[in-house]
């Protein structure tokens, strides 16, 4: 057994470098649709863990805007590749975190179609893009509001379409677009968050639908939803670090979905974000609405009224 | 990744996997290459429709090919094609994507690409005369087939009820809405830990209640005996107890809510350290006081009483039932 009780910063900073360098890796081609997404994770991460240096800044944005795909007037995920929201976001978040949203040319993005599969993953994608980019009046928030409702259930959380069964990434979603909205009104808080405070399972972790095994990532999605409600006291701070912390690799670095799995960049990135929502010390904070670091959100006005746990004193 | 194990190799083996997995690489980029830039320049035949299976069997989760094939089948295969052959054709789509779904059952690109080929199917050949809806009726059919299989290879796929669901609203021939009731207790029977049958039951039953096909008093009742039969077979499990919550609603029905407090109170008894026991009992007297009896200074003690116990028994969420206890 390899419990850690510390988060590997030194480790994972260089794991998260190294991902770059796979390219004798059949894997790492197999992936390229993801390829502008896991910019977005390793850079958020390396963020929050403060050493947002550690990748290059000129590369890293030469490589967003290779990935701009003119005829429609998005990001793809990859160059050549068709642009897509997924990766249109994740662009967005790059080139903001990055302070390059001036190589955009933003108007062209906000005239292309969002809407063309019905998800509230993407109406979320949408009001997040469009909020950073200063452009949200492109939201009819009427419409959007009563889609997210009719995917509501009775248990107080959402699913991806109306009918849906509630699940914590939806949950996430939904409750953020919420907040981008100003409408948390919509919200039934209390059911909601006995919902998610249900996900909590004896070793610590977090699932994401009832009868499910934990994972890492629900670190994310439920405690984001919860500290936007201002909630995240309703489940166990100290045991979610724990199991983080767990799953961890300690010899090559990353975090994998649970201890002893592989690891890789989506899950080494929630679960930093979510030990920095849950004040472990040394981390930078993160804005659980927009998935980056808080400042950059507090600086262009956008932050809203979410609570993350205290950040904890770093131990001798 | 989900699911895969850590295993440990040695640098010799790292480097073993990735000489072999060299040439690999190669073949895979050259078609990836070939066929991207076939695309830019809007090559719609056969030989780059072939192409884009070859590398979707390497890749399925490539969603940029996924759409040049569909761009190759409207743009370059159906305007040359009669109806029969675009059926056969997206026939042949299904059952491609059959392969791969089994394969990667979580794949949301895999799924869509069923979608639009059954939204795509000719309606069907004309008989004695007059147009049929042959094709699309039986295309809708067997994918209601398609998708159990994968609901019994995976009970909690959601992608996979979610198209469930889909599919059900979209056949040309509508299902009586019981069956889909019978299918959620064949379901619930196999597991009672099943959430999604659960929810998808709840559903049923609204649009049940909606429509007036069944009465919402009678059926409710014996609907508690389902639940009662899961609680009492593991009260641990937290999908009956959630279902149960909605079976209560808002707690209108006084005679009800007393009767179910009752019940519980009768596991709990059996059950005494039950936290969702407890919890629900909690949640109930709450409702009782709300809707029914709000000065009964007796069930706002028995409440206190039983979150003083939760915050023991329960500690990761103590902060929770402090909240409760000073609300009320």
């Amino acid at each position: 057994m390899n419990t850690q009780d510390k988060l590997l910063i030194p480790l994972h900073v260089s794991y998260i470098q190294s991902l770059g360098n796979s390219k004798d890796d059949l894997a790492y081609h197999l992936t390229a649709h993801l390829r502008m997404n896991a910019i977005y994770w390793g850079l958020t991460a390396m963020c929050i863990m403060g050493h947002k240096n550690a990748l290059d800044r000129e590369e890293m944005i030469e490589y967003v805007m290779s990935c701009w795909d003119e005829e429609a007037g998005g990001f793809g995920a990859h160059p050549d590749h068709d642009a897509h929201i997924l990766s249109t976001l994740s662009a967005i978040q790059i080139l903001v975190t990055q302070d390059a949203l001036d190589r955009l040319d933003v108007d062209r993005v906000v005239g292309c179609d969002a809407f063309g599969e019905i998800d509230t993953r993407f109406l979320y994608i949408a009001a997040n893009a469009l909020s950073l980019l200063g452009r949200l009046d492109a939201i009819n928030t009427d419409r959007a509001v009563s889609y997210i409702r009719q995917c509501r259930n009775f248990d107080g959380g959402y699913g991806a379409v109306a009918g849906a069964e509630s699940h914590a990434a939806q949950v996430f979603v939904c409750v953020a677009a919420l907040a981008i909205l100003d409408r948390l009104d919509e919200v039934d808080t209390e059911m909601l968050c006995w919902w998610l405070a249900e996900r909590q399972l004896p070793s610590g972790g977090l699932n994401g639908r009832p009868e499910k095994l934990p994972d890492v990532c629900y670190s994310f999605w439920v405690l984001s939803a919860l500290s936007i409600l201002n909630k995240i006291s309703w489940i166990d701070g100290e045991k979610l670090i724990g199991f983080i912390l767990s799953a961890q690799d300690p010899e090559t670095g990353g975090i994998a979905d649970r201890q002893g799995d592989m690891v890789d960049v989506f899950h080494t990135h929630f679960g930093v974000a979510g030990l920095s929502l849950l004040g472990y010390p040394g981390l930078v904070d993160l804005d659980p609405v927009y998935c980056m670091p808080a400042s950059i959100i507090e600086a262009k006005g956008l932050r809203k009224g979410w609570k993350a746990l205290p950040r904890q004193p770093a131990a001798e | 990744m989900h699911n895969v194990k850590r295993v440990p190799h040695s640098q010799e083996a790292i480097q073993a996997r990735k000489e072999r997995e060299r040439s690999r690489i190669v073949e895979y980029l050259a078609l990836t290459n070939n066929v991207l830039s076939r695309k830019k320049t809007h090559d719609w035949s056969r030989d780059a429709f072939d192409q884009t299976q070859q590398l979707l069997e390497l890749n399925p989760e490539f969603y940029t090919i996924w759409n040049y094939r569909r761009n190759i089948i409207l743009n370059g295969i159906f305007p040359q094609s009669t109806p029969e052959e675009n059926n056969d054709l997206l026939a042949n789509e299904l059952s491609m994507t059959m392969a791969a779904l089994r394969e990667h059952p979580k794949v949301y690109w895999i799924w869509n690409h069923r979608r639009w080929c059954l939204e795509n199917v000719p309606d069907g050949p004309v008989v004695d005369g007059t147009p049929s809806l042959q094709w699309r009726k039986a295309n809708w059919q067997r994918e209601l087939a398609v998708v159990e299989k994968m609901l019994d290879a995976d009970a909690r796929n959601f992608l996979a009820w979610n198209y469930r669901r889909y599919v059900l609203a979209s056949m040309p021939e509508q299902r009586p809405v019981m069956t889909e009731l019978a299918y959620t207790t064949r379901k619930i029977s196999a597991s009672f830990s099943n959430f999604s049958a659960w929810h998808q039951r709840s559903k049923v039953y609204s649009s049940l209640w909606n429509t007036g096909e069944l009465d919402p008093i009678g059926s409710r009742e014996k609907e508690f005996d389902l639940v009662h039969n899961a609680l009492f077979t593991d009260p641990d499990d937290q999908s009956a107890w959630i279902y149960h919550r909605w079976l209560i609603g808002s707690g209108e029905n006084e005679e009800q809510l007393r009767q179910e407090i009752a019940i519980i109170e009768e596991l709990l008894g059996e059950q005494p350290d039950s936290k969702w026991c407890m919890d629900s009992l909690v949640y109930y007297c709450r409702l009782l006081l709300k809707n029914h009896v709000p000065d009964s200074e007796d069930i706002k003690q028995k409440c206190h009483d039983l979150l003083q116990l939760l915050e023991r028994i329960d500690a990761p969420r103590k902060m929770r039932y402090q909240e409760i206890g000073q609300g009320m």
